[in-house]
């Protein structure tokens, strides 16, 4: 394969975008995950379509839009639905996963009008809905880069008052953490990181990337920072297998990512208790001699 | 000795028509342990709320260090441990350090980043509250105890002057709740910390504060234990409206390991 990533333009841009969604995906999941927000990703992802779908439409009709990706519409959808979400969960402070359900539907709702109102498209639609590695253009790829920086730079700078913020918001706030704007910037994050996931891993599953890494490492994780890089060390493995399976088999990449994310799960779980009998039985051991 | 601390007068609030706290005054002076103590739904943590500007009184004055609350920005000043730290997530991926260092987060403020001697401020905090040797334990496998004493830690490691801890002792073990007045009582000693300690427990709380508040919409005493103690029947049965069984705690305060 690595002659071929040498070899082939193509094979380059799926290798890079990759590796950032890998390392972007997990790092922002963290934070959903451990703050019970993991559907949120899948809500967003759902909006984009509708955004991905508004975006193909104008392509159809609005000359000025034909030379604009439908992502950068997609994106625009999800970021205002992401500070949306953010306005619902204050107003059903007792039903927070309310916010999911309302967006989800709403996304899905609005896309599939968009599509029917089309009354077709020349792009395939599958094609978000699915994700392909192999097929990320140079255009998209300078995008995910920007985006892959720019997501980077937020959880750095602000790493501190979002693990403050995570952990227990309320005394967060008392020490003086800008709450609002900190998780204002962090919805901006999550809808980038979502947007620029859907060219790999494909609208249905984005949340897999961004929550399955995480679930394995949250196994093993005993500090925050050990979270953070058991997540992207999984989703590293993920998505460069995905890679391998497109090229190779021609299978599809968001499929097989999820799918190693599922099994990479299932690995660290049937480790940990194998580590757990296997104690038990030395102990059991020195007990008897 | 003289500064205040923390000062209400004639402070009034109600939720819709139903009146939570009415005519309330409170002092608590530099260097001073002071219980604050009441029944369920006396208003003990709304009054918390307000003196940490978060609700705000419909009418009277509360000053924090002198100032006017309105004016009042020095929040660092203050160390916090809320009722609700008893129910985070046990399954969240920190280390007690992590935890114990997102108490300084706040007076850090952004862009900057811990550096070694905020590490140091940190270990130096856990060793006060005896939790060194679990530093890097999660903080969800602690006991009950522990993680008390972790989110005193918290509050305490950007040296505050006043801590205030509301309903700390809520679903402790009796051993650890010894231990955690032990504790208290050092750091009042040891630091002058003015300590503002919100309790339903009368009993073990006069054997370690200087004065004692009794709230119940009014505030119905505010002195001495010593007199709380020979009062008690009485001011309990106005403040509480009934007969109250309190539950002696009479140890000496066990030195901490």
């Amino acid at each position: 394969m690595i002659e071929m990533i040498a070899q082939y333009e193509f094979m380059q841009r799926a290798l890079i975008a990759g590796v950032v969604i890998g390392v972007i995906a997990p790092v922002v999941g963290v934070f959903l995950v451990v703050r019970r927000l993991s559907l949120i990703a899948d809500a967003l992802a759902h909006v984009t379509l509708s955004g991905v779908a508004a975006g193909l439409l104008l392509q159809k009709h609005v000359p000025f839009f034909q030379g604009v990706n439908p992502l950068y519409t997609g994106m625009g959808f999800s970021l205002t639905a992401s500070i949306f979400v953010e306005h619902l969960r204050r107003l059903y402070r007792s039903y927070q996963e309310l916010a999911i359900p309302v967006i989800l539907a709403g996304g899905i709702g609005l896309g599939v009008v968009l599509i029917s109102a089309a009354d077709g498209f020349n792009v395939d639609v599958a094609g978000y809905l699915f994700g392909s590695i192999l097929a990320v253009g140079a255009s998209e790829i300078r995008w995910i880069v920007t985006v892959g920086v720019l997501v980077l730079m937020i959880v750095i700078l602000f790493y501190k008052e979002l693990f403050a913020l995570s952990f227990d918001e309320e005394s967060a706030v008392f020490s003086g953490i800008p709450r609002r704007w900190i998780n204002l910037l962090f919805s901006v994050a999550v809808a980038m990181v979502i947007t620029a996931s859907i060219r790999v891993v494909g609208i249905l599953l984005v949340s897999g990337l961004v929550t399955l890494p995480v679930a394995a490492s949250l196994q093993i994780a005993g500090s925050f920072r050990q979270a953070l890089i058991y997540s992207v060390l999984f989703a590293q493995v993920a998505v460069l297998s995905g890679l391998a399976a497109a090229f190779y088999l021609d299978w599809a990449s968001g499929g097989t990512i999820v799918l190693v994310s599922v099994f990479l799960l299932l690995t660290v779980m049937g480790c940990k208790r194998i580590g757990r009998v296997w104690r038990k039985r030395l102990a059991h051991r020195a007990q008897i001699s | 000795m003289a500064e205040s601390v923390l000062t209400l007068k004639d402070v009034h609030f109600s939720y819709g028509d139903q009146t939570v706290l009415q005519g309330v005054n409170l002092s608590l002076r530099r260097g001073e342990f002071l219980g604050l103590v009441g029944p369920n739904g006396s208003g003990k943590s709304t009054l918390i709320q307000l003196a940490l500007g978060s609700m705000v009184s419909d009418a009277g004055e509360i000053t924090l260090f002198d100032q006017p609350l309105r004016r009042f920005r020095d929040w660092s000043k203050i160390g916090y441990v809320s009722q609700k730290v008893n129910s985070f997530n046990r399954g969240f991926p920190a280390t007690v350090s992590e935890v114990v260092a997102s108490g300084l987060y706040g007076k850090l403020g952004l862009f900057r980043r811990m550096k070694k001697n905020d590490w140091n401020k940190v270990d130096e905090t856990l060793e006060r509250v005896g939790l060194s040797d679990l530093s890097r334990r999660n903080i969800g496998r602690l006991s009950g105890g522990q993680q008390q004493r972790a989110f005193i830690a918290r509050a305490l490691v950007h040296d505050p002057e006043l801590l205030i801890l509301d309903e700390p002792t809520v679903g402790v073990d009796t051993r650890s709740v010894e231990e955690f007045y032990t504790l208290l009582t050092h750091l009042h000693r040891e630091k002058g910390l003015s300590l503002l300690l919100v309790t339903h427990d009368i009993g073990a709380v006069t054997t370690y504060v200087d004065r004692i508040a009794c709230l119940n919409k009014k505030i119905h005493f505010h002195g001495d234990p010593d007199e709380f103690t020979r009062k008690r029947r009485k001011i309990l049965s106005v403040a509480y409206g009934h007969e109250v069984q309190v539950l002696k705690h009479d140890h000496e305060p066990v030195p901490l390991a």
